[in-house]
């Protein structure tokens, strides 16, 4: 099989550019999608992009040191690499996509087109993460760039996108005239049905999420393709399947005109000076075939005259998995691995904090599905590794309690997948009172809004009848709120309710959180069952 | 809601001006102003024919909705639980009161409610949603709450609330049907009519625990609707005002009509086996002269 340039009517980067469109388009509908549909069960399989990502299946694979059944489509994209060589990197991420269309942009910046800047780079990032992953010290989330993507998606851009488009469409509501609105209103009902969210999420850590994915974009003034050139370990991955791929490209050679065309536009720097193709960084966007003036590159499964060396020394080799080695040496010392943080409190179906820290990827995937808003990154309270890994936040939002959606969207089983049933009865965490600021306690009114909103169907809050004296020195009866142990899940609906102003007089912590039997209630027993 | 008193109280609001009239609150001779009240009674299993029956006895759907009404169904539908949990309005019930606004020569229904639970989760899972869509009629908007559509409104005669944000949709009516299902309540002891309509006032609706009886009775001197319609067809008796366990509910398969808000969730209050007098609201509504709390004192038509 043989791609050349033989004066075709649709030239073969048109065909990359509709793959690249296509799957950008599906992309941000599987996006839109990961949310709640009006039924219990999600239709589509919106974490998808994870689950076909070697990268994420290498590294908590070493983690957990089991396989996780998940991510097995990972496989066929790596075998469809062995044979295609970094195609993924070219025709369908969604990533290498919008920093091919922010291209024109950058362009304002000129570049004098060079070679990769840091071709060691990528591998030595790679090599660092599944080395670290194996030695308990879990990094993919920072450097793969569908979390990247995804989160800087969800946890800023589109949060911020909605409440622009809020904020013009309430303005024309309030202040423009009739005439104005007979436009505008049907245009936002339009927006809401399709591509806005349904309601405004607040997140922590937006403006870093923000700013991790527009530095991807940024680099691009530096490099075209920076990011998948120099950094991106999933390229690096694929590009290794590349090297080993039967597929390669044929650059010039003696007959060419050395026009150097084909190297000034690729725009993975894959065509060096004698220009021969690196099969490890080209992502097959054909364009150096379309575009080449005498039609003399080819891509087949003939063998390359020059084969370009593996970037990579074995000395840098064995450095980076030194450095993944050495890390959790000094992080099970840190005052974390004492003293957990009593207000990280998992999403329900989370498993043991370890195992469930190596199977996160931080993909921000639950986050986005999380119907009341409650799951938030965590920064350092996981430790330095456990950043953008989610929590419950209570009083930002409450875990709804016939809902199972994050468990459905984690690609990698960090959160289980629960049923109904078992969810109604798992144990996230657990709520107390602050008496000091609860109404009926401290001020003497009456409240019971937490008692109101409980959603265990025999109520975790109950509550006792009290003769207090109240400000103006009068005896009343009050009903002072309690929380029952036995029953209470920490859904933290009575946190988020609690009519106070700023903070909550009901507050979750994770004491008795069933998937840590370390961390039980005083009445909960002991740890060892008895 | 008449428009041209939501304009009034709008205009009244916005040009701050305040009344400070004295006011002098004597409830007996209230209590003698207030005139009789019809209170339509029905029981049956098919909840489509119940409704009818039971509008049929204070008059028909006619009484309450002219042609080219703006019609708003206000039921409970703020909690994420199936129907036969007697958490929100039987959709069934809400469905035929629709379906007789429509007859009736309505311009438009509309029916939503400000949910406790996620807004989505609560239309699907009470029924109502789907039970409106069945209809398959353009006139009916069941359409989920607009932040946007929140007013302020002055409550001249409130004691414990002065103004508060209220929903516009629900404000200009020109018919407005209250449609609440009868809970046990925590704090209240029981949800009925005048709570109902706790789900379209905006703000931090929690901080109405304090003092919640005498602020629902300020609140129905702004919301007054036309008709209420006290969903008994299986209520709550503990674990209020969401409940979760079957064991909980009670069927009853009744439906109480009327249009004073205040006898109506007097009647209801007997099901649960308390007297009028035990609800905080009722009493208070009662001593405003919003309605009748005496049931000697109502005319029960029986259907």
């Amino acid at each position: 099989m043989a791609w050349s340039n033989k004066k075709r009517s649709i030239p073969f980067s048109w065909w990359r550019r509709l793959s690249q469109g296509v799957c950008l388009l599906l992309f941000l509908f599987l996006f839109i999608k990961t949310d709640y549909n009006g039924a219990d069960q999600l239709d589509y399989a919106v974490n998808i992009l994870f689950r076909f990502d070697p990268l994420v299946a290498a590294c908590t694979i070493l983690a957990v040191k089991s396989f996780i059944y998940l991510l097995l489509p990972s496989l066929f994209l790596v075998a469809l690499s062995l044979v295609l060589g970094r195609f993924f990197c070219g025709w369908a991420c969604p990533l290498g996509t919008l920093l091919d269309i922010f291209r024109p942009i950058a362009k304002l910046r000129v570049q004098k087109p060079a070679a990769t800047l840091y071709p060691r780079l990528r591998y030595i990032i790679l090599f660092f993460i599944l080395s670290a992953s194996l030695f308990g010290f879990p990094l993919v989330g920072f450097v793969d760039p569908f979390s990247i993507l995804v989160r800087g998606l969800t946890l800023s851009f589109y949060p911020a996108f909605n409440a622009a488009s809020v904020a013009f469409f309430t303005f024309t509501y309030q202040q423009a005239p009739e005439t104005i609105n007979y436009v505008t209103e049907p245009v936002y009902t339009l927006l809401r049905e399709t591509v806005l969210p349904f309601s405004q999420k607040f997140y922590e850590l937006g403006l870093l999420s923000f700013f991790i994915l527009l530095s991807v974009f940024l680099l691009e003034f530096w490099q075209r393709r920076f990011f998948c050139r120099n950094i991106c370990p999933l390229g690096a991955m694929l590009g290794l399947c590349g090297r080993l791929s039967p597929l390669s490209g044929h650059g010039g050679n003696s007959d060419c005109n050395n026009c150097q065309i084909c190297r000034n536009l690729c725009r993975m720097g894959a065509i060096d000076e004698q220009r021969n193709i690196n099969m490890e960084q080209c992502s097959l966007c054909l364009e150096c075939v379309d575009k080449c003036p005498n039609s003399i590159i080819t891509f087949s499964n003939r063998k390359p005259e020059n084969r370009v060396p593996f970037s990579l020394s074995r000395r840098v080799f064995a450095g980076s998995l030194a450095g993944g080695i050495i890390v959790p040496f000094f992080s099970n010392v840190r005052a974390l691995a004492k003293l957990p943080d009593p207000t990280l409190i998992r999403p329900p179906g989370a498993l043991a904090e370890k195992e469930f820290l190596g199977r996160c990827v931080r993909c921000g995937e639950c986050m986005k599905v999380c119907i009341g808003n409650a799951l938030q990154p965590t920064f350092l309270e996981a430790g330095l590794e456990g950043m953008f890994s989610p929590k419950v936040v209570s009083r930002l939002g409450y875990c709804e309690f016939n809902c199972t959606l994050c468990g459905q969207v984690c690609p990698t089983g960090a959160l289980r997948l629960l049923s109904l049933a078992e969810k109604h009865k798992t144990k996230i965490g657990h709520a107390f009172f602050d008496k000091n600021h609860c109404l009926p306690y401290a001020k003497a009114i009456p409240c019971m809004v937490c008692e109101e909103h409980c959603p265990t169907s025999d109520k975790a809050i109950k509550f006792k009848k009290a003769k207090v004296v109240n400000d103006r020195g009068t005896t009343i009866t009050v009903q002072q709120p309690y929380v029952v142990d036995s029953l209470c899940i920490g859904c933290g609906i009575c946190e988020n309710k609690c009519p106070l102003p700023g903070k909550s007089a009901i507050l979750i912590t994770s004491a008795g959180e069933d998937r840590n039997p370390a961390n039980k209630l005083p009445t909960g027993g002991s740890p060892y069952g008895y | 809601m008449k428009r041209r008193k939501f304009l009034k109280d709008v205009l009244l609001w916005s040009a701050g001006l305040s009344v400070s009239i004295p006011r002098f609150y004597i409830p007996e001779l209230f209590a003698g102003e207030i005139p009789t009240p019809n209170l339509a009674l029905a029981q049956g299993r098919d909840y489509q024919e119940l409704a009818a029956k039971v509008l049929s006895l204070l008059g028909g759907m006619e009484q309450f909705v002219r042609p080219g009404d703006k019609v708003v169904v206000k039921p409970n539908m703020g909690w994420d639980r199936s129907p036969e949990l007697a958490a929100n309005t039987h959709p069934l019930v809400v469905k035929a009161l629709v379906e007789q606004a429509l007859e009736a020569g309505a311009a438009t229904v509309r029916v939503f409610d400000r949910c406790c639970n996620e807004e989505r989760r609560c239309y699907s899972n009470s029924g109502i949603r789907a039970a409106l869509k069945s209809l398959k009629n353009k006139r009916v908007q069941c359409d989920y709450i607009d932040s946007r559509k929140f007013v302020p409104i002055e409550i001249k005669k409130g004691r414990s609330l002065k103004q508060w944000d209220i929903y516009r949709d629900a404000l200009e009516a020109d018919c407005y049907i209250n449609v609440p299902v009868a809970k046990h309540h925590g704090l209240s002891r029981l949800t009925l009519g005048l709570k109902n309509s706790m789900g379209i006032i905006g703000g931090n609706r929690g901080s109405w625990h304090h003092d919640l009886g005498q602020k629902l009775a300020d609140l129905a001197t702004v919301i007054e609707p036309k008709l209420t319609v006290i969903d008994a067809t299986r209520i709550l008796l503990r674990n209020g005002p969401q409940g979760g366990d079957l064991d909980d509910v009670k069927v009853l398969d009744t439906l109480i009509a009327s249009t004073d808000p205040v006898a109506t969730d007097a009647y209801a209050t007997t099901l649960f086996g308390l007297k009028p007098t035990a609800i905080d609201s009722t009493v208070a509504a009662y001593k405003m002269g919003l309605g009748e709390i005496d049931i000697a004192k109502m005319k029960i038509i029986k259907g």
